[in-house]
């Protein structure tokens, strides 16, 4: 039998419909984490000792808004559904990767205000995506490479 | 008194382990456990689930501390901003050091156990403290 150690950590959790600013938050602070949404109520992390904890604090808050949580410990059945979180998770990573992109193109046209100020907001940017970027796709090298290109052009055009 | 967190303490439970022997408790005698159920008989647990020195409503277990304690000094206020960021992340607060401390913080739980770790992180908020002390005393409010 093939090592059974659990690698995924799951939240199950059911929040009151009403009021919607728990739902809200709490929402917001998994997509912060990265996580990805199983079905309705149902979403995973890879397992460690970080990722177990953040999940640990949202069940409390869920807990404390008067809603239902658990968290559990596990592996997907096969690997085949376990690529297929793993591309879900990359996938959503690759998007936010593309809008720094995007962003990095806009400035290099000079339709930011300051170039500077932009270029830090990208920076930062790209260091919260990397957080939660469990299966890095081929665009995050391809966005701190812009990146850093811009950072080079700006230093040269004003040193 | 005893105090007693879980093991493996990272950038938050360092932080409430500082506050307390500066602020709270002088004497205080900090244990580690790996589950909440081994929680000696007696010891005052903190930044674990399901008790009061914890995180609560989105506030981490440093700002549960502040507000437990009554500890209205600002410049703990402001400590809270960055410890706040470096355990969260969420963006709640403009904390431009909070990265770094979660890297120290981090690097120093891989080559040190809890009791040393303790000791080195004690410095380092002993001197954020007193960098930020100073720089309220001189009115230049950090933005």
């Amino acid at each position: 039998m093939a090592a059974a150690h659990p690698n995924w950590v799951l939240l199950a959790y059911r929040l009151p419909r009403e009021p919607s600013t728990p739902r809200v938050t709490i929402w917001r602070k998994l997509r912060r984490l990265g996580v990805v949404q199983l079905i309705d109520g149902l979403v995973a992390l890879p397992a460690d000792a970080r990722t177990k904890e953040q999940l640990e604090w949202i069940a409390d808050e869920v807990l404390e808004a008067g809603g239902e949580a658990t968290l559990w410990l596990g592996r997907p059945g096969s690997i085949a559904d376990e690529r297929r979180l793993a591309a879900a998770m990359a996938a959503s990573v690759a998007a936010e990767y593309q809008a720094v992109l995007a962003g990095v193109k806009d400035v290099s046209r000079g339709a930011g205000s300051s170039g500077r100020r932009s270029l830090r907001h990208l920076e930062r940017e790209l260091q919260r995506i990397s957080r939660r970027d469990f299966f890095p796709p081929p665009e995050r090298e391809a966005a701190r490479a812009a990146v850093r290109r811009l950072a080079a052009d700006l230093e040269e055009v004003a040193p | 008194m005893k105090w007693a967190t879980r093991a493996g303490v990272h950038v938050d439970r360092a932080a409430c382990a500082w506050l307390v022997r500066r602020f709270v408790d002088e004497e205080a005698e900090f244990v580690f456990v790996e589950d909440p159920d081994h929680v000696p008989a007696g010891a005052t647990p903190f930044d674990m689930r399901g008790v009061e020195l914890s995180h609560h409503g989105g506030n981490c277990s440093f700002e549960t501390m502040l507000v437990h304690f009554g500890l209205l000094d600002p410049v703990l206020t402001d400590i809270a901003r960055i410890v706040h960021e470096a355990d969260l992340a969420d963006d709640r607060f403009d904390a431009p050091e909070a990265p770094g401390l979660d890297v120290l913080c981090r690097g120093l739980s891989m080559v040190r156990y809890d009791k040393a770790v303790l000791s080195v992180t004690g410095a380092f908020f002993d001197g954020l403290y007193e960098y930020r002390r100073r720089t309220l005393l001189l009115g230049n409010e950090p933005s």
